[in-house]
């Protein structure tokens, strides 16, 4: 059941997703997202840094959508809560995303997101979701 | 707090004097390229709050057809609340930096809504702020979201 839905479909139907011009791509660990930089990005200037909400909204982005690759369920599942936990400056350059479910419930999902640029081990931002699953179709 | 000796509570100014004032206030919000892209307008500050205003836009809505703001926009507004909230803390003399950031999404905001934050710095030492924030679209006694963040101050001239 999983990898049928387009991703990159979704996406463009989302116009927030438009607005952060971010890219899925699907190979074999799951989703990879791509978030180009751009100058509208930054939160601080003088480092300069990329704003930190812009950040944590591509993760949370990221994590619903290997949430449907997975559960190919596109009906969309709400944020219940997120975590944030920002380990170092997100540079004003391309940043990626990866997202593990961590437990699949009937009502809730536990996701866990990784944004990097240069090196996937030294990741600049993770977050934790919860999210609502859409129920069901009876 | 952090066992440091010299991590003591530090007041945060009250205004008098030391406060900025309005205009470098509203620079940080509407000079800041983010959230100048997604929008935001400065309501206002005083030593240790903030508040900023999103008004609702068609471009970040969600992917679910509802027209409600998206949640990483609500993010994005209550990360810039609390460090409006810490620079009016601080007179400005400081360059803060989000640890972390938790946010719980109570309701959906309305349809078209706009959505308001204020964010206050509940504590802050020489080093760290400890900030909540709510964002309601209507009533602040019926918020949408409701956040506890901390941040690193980065204070000029701190050792």
């Amino acid at each position: 059941m999983s990898g049928l839905v387009d991703l990159e479909a979704l996406v463009a139907a989302s116009p927030f997703c438009r607005f952060l011009n971010i890219e899925p791509q699907v190979d074999e660990r799951g989703v990879l997202v791509i978030l180009p930089a751009r100058n509208t990005l930054i939160g601080n200037v003088l480092l300069p840094a990329m704003h930190g909400g812009a950040v944590a909204s591509f993760l949370e982005i990221t994590c619903m959508l290997q949430l449907v690759h997975e559960t190919g369920n596109v009906s969309p599942a709400r944020a219940i809560d997120i975590n944030v936990e920002y380990l170092r400056p997100t540079r004003p350059e391309i940043v990626y995303a990866r997202a593990k479910i961590r437990r699949l419930g009937r009502r809730v999902a536990t996701v866990h997101g990784e944004a990097w640029q240069k090196d996937e081990a030294t990741p600049t931002c993770l977050v934790q979701c919860h999210f609502r699953l859409p129920s069901p179709p009876s | 707090m952090t066992g440091d000796p010299a991590d003591n509570d530090l007041p945060l100014t009250d205004g008098v004097g030391d406060w900025a004032g309005d205009a470098v206030a509203s620079r940080m919000v509407e000079g800041t390229p983010y959230s100048v892209a997604l929008g935001m307008r400065y309501l206002s500050s005083s030593a240790g709050r903030g508040s900023i205003l999103l008004p609702w836009r068609a471009d970040l809505v969600g992917a679910d057809g509802t027209d409600i703001l998206a949640p990483g926009v609500l993010t994005a507004l209550i990360d810039h609340t609390c460090g409006l909230a810490i620079m009016a803390g601080l007179a400005f003399e400081a360059s803060p930096a989000t640890l972390d950031l938790r946010i719980d999404h109570m309701r959906p905001a309305a349809p078209r809504a706009s959505v308001t934050c204020a964010a206050h710095v509940y504590r802050a030492t020489r080093t760290i702020a400890f900030l909540r924030a709510e964002a309601w679209d209507v009533s602040p006694d019926d918020p949408v979201a409701a956040a506890q963040a901390a941040f690193t101050l980065n204070r000029r001239g701190a050792k």
